[in-house]
């Protein structure tokens, strides 16, 4: 007896491996810059990776152990998370393995060790817990990868997740200081060839040697300058050179190099400047004051630094020079220009919508600039909403068509967005600039500051100037007067969407009965309020040309009796339907 | 003495069908100023020695010293007429008391913006040639404004006294040359009037057009000539008026009217012009000007002047101008125009209303405009705001269309960019006071009437430039002025001393209101731009606020031009973008629109306010579009109103109308800073022919659609032969023969170009006009002052956007190094970007 086998009807679209055949995640070859100049090819890999990271260092530094209430002695740090850069992840594996052996030194030390060659071997992964390795009954280690906000910041929020109490932070690092958890800076030693340096830094300022020069470098290339600083100090009298800032009894330690050196300490750059001759005078002097002096400095930087360092570090001295050391060459720009953010500044005082965008949760004081921020936008008479976004992008922020201006919160060095090209949808402005923009008069002196201490101090400035002149209730049924917007050089009056509430609001008793107790929305000519606050994003998705499904549908000119016909549509996967096929040929 | 007060005036504002505002218009340096000063001393407000020489609507001290006007000036008059007059009036009037609101406009092409300003407020134009210049470039503009804007011209011939004095021309000769300057003006009419307004021409013999000159403070119209010879002859004075002007000639032996110039015996006929109007004035000019003291006083009897005595111890010009301005009072010609000839404000507003009014035309506001009615909805036009004596007030000047404007009323001002129903650009506010205009002085009035130009204190915080007034909760706009120039020409100006910033930014704001045309934003770098319609504007403006809105000293930049972003192809290929998320896919072409469609565009014809399918007319009619694409225009860009435009070209596309909102955005932004060098695109259709979405509607949102429809355009016009378009200025330069030379090769060296040459009829002057780019401009006054000895000058006029030949994306171009220059100034990579930066692949 034949059965005929009952198939169900095909609710999903048909799919075999041809489908999947498109555009597979693909296999990243890591490279391994950071080792160029260290690992040279054929030599083991493991070697190079301990070399570059002082892996001995590391592990002295977890093994630590201290006495505690009872006089028994144990690990001081139990549960150490690592945190990793994108680009330094693929060490990871070699890094724990290495902290392993060298933890259970005695019964191993003979034990063979496989080298790892180039693949990474671990997937990123933003979940601490799940990569957890166990170094020995008291002692756990974490792999913190995919760093959410900045990875030049301690993420302090994924190493809370496990109760961590130690971070071991790799890779270049802004040295902002974030709340509690201690830290373990691991920069990495790259090769720099010294020389070559020398050389370029003689050629280009052969014809000045007077000049005031400050030598810098990203935290990874610091280690090189006291060296290159020795080489040029004789031909060059007012060369100084500026190491990393970490003071010696805090939280923060430093694996792999040794800190030393009296020198005036710049916070503003988490900079020593070390072969000041006078810098004991310089010890007491303000922030401003430190900006002042260090304009009459050229900088000879190493390394390239990121957009909004650069941009900072533009404003502080006299003239930049970046050198390249991946290539040995100077890099000519073009340089992120500071009027563009005079620009953004005043786009900023006529934006009725603000988004306060979060880039990051563990950088101390952030909670105190959000409120500050939040309450000035308020008192401004703007709408501001608050956002909380990890690796912000062009699409995650064009999402918000509401929003007139983004204000960006991070970490100077990789938390916040130079847009130099344009292509954010809406510009994104510092706090600072806000600051700037929601003053009542228009001024810029060319300082530029991303440093969430200095903002404090800032805003605490302005709020004592304040305190006298606060005159707010003009009870008057008139509108106010609507602002200039410099940048179309037009009348906006769109700018305080939070002062025309009484107008709206006069309006509406005019118009409608008092029988709206119940509702959540009242609709008052045009704008939406919301729990007694206008929204504009509510007012925006009014103006929307559409409206939800059906808002479209043109029911003219059918036969009610007989319906509209069904239309074959679409099928295939997103990625490429059938339909879309015959479209491009 | 002033021989009337603000009373009688007041009154007069309620007799709507008494009020006649106007307009004095012309090119520059033909005597409007000076005829408008006959006007004034004849209100008693200047004397009569001064009148013609103290140039009483030039307000400001530049003004007086440079000799030309820079802002328009109104001002109120009180004129009585004879019965005789008001009877011929064709339109209704009350009584033999006229109120005239006149306003006395600059005639440099680059303060067109004012005379724009003026002609919206007034119903009737004084249309000023000077007889030995004749019809310059921007007295054929401003007719042209006058006629779009549907305002009736009545015109003087200037300056007759100098083809007398200087030029000694003969009667036949002066005659000829009447009836030329009448013939051009009148070409220009035809060419540009509006059918509703009926035969605007001018004609002599219809008393629209008066001779006289301003500075001697005399002048006649035919009319009044056939008036005094009616009685003599008999006649009727129209019948008259005929045979005054034309092939009319009077044999004096047969004592009989032909229309041959020679009698039966062959031989020559005088023309009865010259013969009964010109030989008086000949007769006098000669025989005051050589001194024929003998006859001077039988030839005043004879004309029935009397002089007083000290006035008849004057001689040579004093004298002339004594008696001439007795014999024919410039106030009396032109009044008699005015009054005659100009309509009311009840006649006017009902032709013009439909063109006023940018709503329905069954609503309350727009019949309430068409009646003028005071009693109606308020609706006033606030056409220019003029600075007050209180520094950065201004007045807010304007004209009542319908209902009353009262001190103290709550009203709503609506600014350029308001819609009913929304609350964008919407203000609530009361009127502090009315004041009436009256050149540099105001008069309080406690309230206005329909049909009256008035100033308003109190609105000046809420409104930039211009806007609307209302009462009514559903009016829509008066429609926004478009202008006839463009501020092209710009410069970045900054403050020495960082610490005057917010000086100069309260600067700019004020400078802003007080120049109807003059931009002040912001570059993409950061820097301040001014931006006028030419050298002298941006001169004039930049002074203001050097000296007076800002008060700082500034560093100015040397001007340069905007530039236009364009394509000159259709797309090699459909441009392809995907979105961040890869599963949404838009498909277009880009491709160059016409320039006669991007001009519709600009000039407001051819609206986004428009219905779809009237809109869709005019493009399949006029520029031979598809219907099909016409009716499908998604949006105009940048601004929504900017000539781009986004054409919906897919078929059977799911969830398109939900993308719409975010394609429109993006295409504003990308339109607004286009791929090449982030300046305005302009004349670039995209067509979508393709759209692919995501089923999930929140993998199709803003944030995957926005940043794709822009990559989209932006490939698609990197690959549609991107070019850069430069705009260029019409010259004009009138200079006798001899100065032609130079001329040319001035030209030459500037990349100009030669449109046509000609030689003005019965003068030795040529009138050269040629294109040449604003960015070889500057200087150019200067240079062919050098090359032709002082002997021409220019007047220049932004004429059209041009593409500039080359290849914006190579630098050795002069494109590409214009590109190239602007990238590097914005911090941008000095080369343009490929197509592949922007299209990805399937």
């Amino acid at each position: 007896m034949t059965q005929e086998s009952i198939v169900p009807p095909s609710l999903s679209t048909h799919q075999d491996d041809s489908v999947f055949e498109f555009d597979r995640a693909q296999t990243k070859n890591s490279s391994r810059k950071h080792l160029h100049g260290i690992h040279k090819s054929g030599q083991d890999l493991t070697e190079a990776i301990y070399q570059y990271y002082s892996i001995d260092n590391i592990a002295n530094f977890i093994n630590q152990k201290e006495a505690n209430a009872d006089g028994k002695e144990t690990f001081k740090y139990k549960a150490i998370t690592l945190q990793f850069p994108d680009d330094l992840i693929c060490d990871s594996a070699t890094i724990v393995q290495a902290l392993q052996d060298r933890n259970q030194t005695s019964e191993k030390a003979s034990e063979k060790r496989e080298p790892v060659q180039s693949e990474a071997t671990i997937e990123p992964n933003t979940c601490g817990k799940c990569q957890n390795v166990i170094l020995n009954d008291e002692q756990q280690v974490w792999i913190l990868a995919d760093t959410s906000y900045s990875p030049c910041c301690v993420d302090e929020v994924a190493a809370e997740h496990v109760k961590s109490d130690l971070v071991v932070h790799f890779g270049d690092a802004c040295l902002n200081p974030v709340r509690s958890i201690p830290t373990l800076y691991v920069f990495g030693k790259p090769y720099v060839d010294e020389k070559k340096v020398v050389q370029d830094f003689l050629s280009k300022y052969d014809n000045d040697r007077e000049k005031k020069i400050v030598l810098m470098a990203d935290a990874p290339h610091s280690h090189c300058l006291k060296g290159i600083y020795d080489e040029l100090i004789g031909s060059f009298p007012n060369l100084v050179y500026a190491d990393l800032s970490i003071d010696a009894g805090s939280r923060y330690f430093v694996a792999g190099r040794e800190l030393t050196g009296a020198g005036k300490v710049f916070k503003e750059l988490n900079r020593v400047v070390l072969g000041l001759n006078d810098f004991e005078k310089l010890k007491d002097i303000t922030p401003d004051e430190e900006v002042e002096f260090l304009q009459n400095y050229d900088l000879f930087h190493l390394g390239v630094p990121t957009a909004p360092k650069l941009l900072q570090l533009t404003t502080y001295f006299q003239d930049c020079v970046l050198y390249d050391t991946s290539d040995y060459k100077l890099v000519t720009g073009p340089f992120p220009n500071l009027l563009r953010r005079y620009k953004f500044m005043n786009v900023a005082r006529t934006a009725g919508t603000i988004g306060l965008l979060v880039n990051t949760l563990s950088l101390s004081d952030t909670k105190d600039v959000i409120n500050k921020l939040s309450h000035k936008i308020k008192s401004a008479g703007k709408k501001y909403y608050l956002f909380v976004v990890g690796k912000p992008n062009v699409a995650k922020l064009a999402n918000f068509e509401s929003v007139d201006i983004w204000c960006i919160i991070g970490c100077n060095q990789n938390g916040i967005i130079i847009d130099e090209t344009n292509e954010y949808f809406k510009p994104i402005v510092t706090p600072y600039e806000l600051l700037l923009a929601l003053k009542d008069e228009v001024t810029w002196t060319g300082k530029w500051f991303t440093s969430f201490n200095l903002l404090l101090d800032e805003m605490q400035k302005e709020a004592n100037d304040d305190n006298a002149s606060e005159d707010e209730g003009k009870d008057s049924d008139e509108d106010e007067a609507p602002d200039f917007d410099l940048v179309t050089g037009t009348f906006s009056s769109k700018s305080r969407p939070l002062r025309r509430l009484k107008h709206l609001q006069i309006s509406q008793e005019s118009t409608n009965s008092n029988d709206d107790e119940g509702k959540l929305v009242k609709k008052l000519s045009g704008a939406v309020v919301l729990n007694g606050t206008v929204s504009t994003s509510a007012e925006h998705l009014q103006q929307r040309a559409w409206s939800g499904l059906g808002s479209d549908y043109d029911a003219s000119g059918l036969d009610s009796s007989v319906g509209a016909l069904v239309e074959e549509g679409r099928d295939g996967i997103a990625r490429g339907y059938n339909y879309d096929q015959e479209s491009t040929n | 003495m002033v021989a009337f007060t603000i009373e009688q005036i007041r009154g007069l504002m309620d007799k709507v069908t008494n009020v006649r505002n106007m307009s004095v218009i012309a090119h520059v340096d033909h005597g409007k100023s000076t005829l408008t000063d006959s006007l004034v001393q004849r209100a008693g407000i200047i004397s009569a020695a001064k009148a013609g020489e103290a140039r009483f609507t030039d307000t400001r001290k530049d003004e007086q010293e440079r000799g030309i006007t820079i802002k328009s000036t109104a001002i109120s008059l009180y004129a009585a007429m004879e019965d005789d007059d008001v009877k011929e009036i064709n339109q209704k009037t009350e009584g033999n008391s006229f109120l005239v609101n006149l306003i006395d406009s600059p005639g440099h092409v680059d303060f067109s913006s004012e005379v724009t300003a003026a002609l919206r407020v007034t119903d009737g134009a004084l249309v000023v040639v000077d007889c030995v210049e004749g019809v310059c470039v921007q007295t054929e503009t401003v007719l042209r404004q006058s006629l779009g804007e549907r305002i009736k011209p009545v015109l003087v011939i200037n300056k007759v006294d100098r083809a007398l004095l200087e030029l000694q021309v003969t009667k036949e000769d002066l005659y000829q040359s009447f009836s030329r300057t009448i013939e051009s003006v009148n070409v220009i009419i035809s060419t540009y009037t509006d059918p509703v307004l009926g035969d605007v021409q001018v004609y002599p013999e219809k008393g629209t057009v008066a001779f006289g000159s301003g500075l001697h403070g005399w002048a006649f119209t035919v009319r009044q000539f056939a008036s005094r010879y009616s009685k003599k002859f008999g006649v009727d004075r129209l019948k008259m008026m005929e045979r005054l002007w034309g092939d009319s000639y009077f044999n004096p032996k047969t004592k009989k009217w032909t229309n041959k110039d020679k009698d039966a015996d062959g031989k020559p006929l005088e023309r009865a012009f010259n013969m009964f109007v010109l030989d008086p004035i000949f007769r006098l000019f000669s025989a005051i000007m050589n001194f024929k003291k003998d006859q001077i006083p039988t030839l005043l009897e004879k004309l029935e002047i009397n002089l007083k005595s000290d006035e008849k111890e004057l001689e040579g010009k004093a004298l002339l101008k004594v008696v001439m301005r007795k014999f024919l009072p410039a106030a009396d010609a032109m009044l008699e125009m005015i009054v005659i000839h100009l309509p009311s404000p009840i006649t006017a507003q009902n032709y013009r209303a439909e063109n006023l009014y940018e709503g329905p035309s069954d609503d309350a506001s727009f019949a309430a405009i068409k009646n003028c009615d005071p009693r109606a909805d308020l609706m006033l036009y606030v056409s220019k705001m003029v600075p007050t004596s209180d520094k950065g007030r201004f007045y807010a000047f304007g004209r009542v269309f319908a209902g009353t404007v009262k001190s103290g009323q709550k009203v709503r001002i609506q600014g350029p960019n308001y819609t009913p129903g929304k609350k964008d650009d919407l203000f609530i506010k009361a009127i502090q006071r009315t004041v009436l205009m009256m050149g540099r002085f105001v008069e309080p009035i406690d309230d206005c009437p329909a049909g009256n130009i008035v100033g308003l204190v109190g609105v000046d915080q809420f409104l930039l430039k211009s806007g609307t007034i209302t009462t009514s909760e559903t009016s829509h706009n008066l429609k926004v002025m478009k202008f006839s120039v463009s501020p092209v020409v710009r410069v970045a100006v900054e403050v020495k001393n960082a610490n005057d910033l917010p000086k100069l930014v309260e600067g700019l704001k004020r400078l802003s209101k007080s120049d109807p045309c003059v931009l002040t934003q912001m570059s993409d770098s950061g820097e301040h731009i001014v931006a006028g319609t030419g050298e002298l504007h941006l001169e004039i403006c930049l002074q203001d606020l050097q000296n007076d809105h800002a008060g700082v000293p500034l560093r100015i930049s040397p001007p340069v031009v905007s530039y236009m972003e364009t394509v000159e192809a259709e797309s090699s290929m459909v441009a392809l973008s995907k979105s961040p998320n890869k599963h949404n896919r838009i498909y277009v072409k880009a491709q160059p629109i016409d320039e006669e469609v991007s001009l519709d565009i600009e000039k407001g014809v051819i609206n986004p306010k428009d219905d779809f399918k009237a809109r869709a007319r005019i493009l399949a009619d006029k520029h031979g579009w598809d219907v099909t694409d016409a009716r499908k225009i998604w949006c105009f860009g940048p601004d929504g109103t900017g000539p781009n435009l986004v054409i919906d070209q897919t078929k059977a596309v799911q969830y398109l109308n939900e993308i719409k909102d975010s394609v429109v955005a993006a295409f504003q932004w990308a339109t607004k800073e286009g791929p090449i060098f982030g300046e305005n695109v302009r004349s670039v259709r995209v067509n979508i022919l393709d759209v692919t979405l995501h089923a999930d509607a929140i993998h199709r949102g803003g944030g995957q659609i926005i940043p794709t429809m822009r990559r989209v355009t932006y490939a698609s016009m990197l690959l549609a032969q991107p070019a850069i378009q430069e705009p260029v200025f019409l010259v004009e330069i009138q200079c006798p023969e001899n100065a032609i030379g130079g001329i040319y090769s001035v030209l030459n060296k500037k990349r100009g170009q030669v449109i046509s040459e000609e030689q003005r009829p019965g003068t030795p002057l040529f009138t050269v006009k040629a294109y040449l780019p604003v960015n070889e401009s500057f200087g150019f006054s200067g240079e062919l002052r050098q090359a032709t000895g002082g002997q021409a000058f220019p007047q220049l006029v932004f004429d059209h956007w041009a593409n500039l030949n080359g290849d914006p994306t190579d630098p050795t171009t002069k494109p590409g190094a214009i590109v190239k220059e602007k990238r590097e100034r914005n911090g941008w990579k000095p080369e343009v970007p490929g197509y592949e930066e922007y299209y990805d692949k399937l």
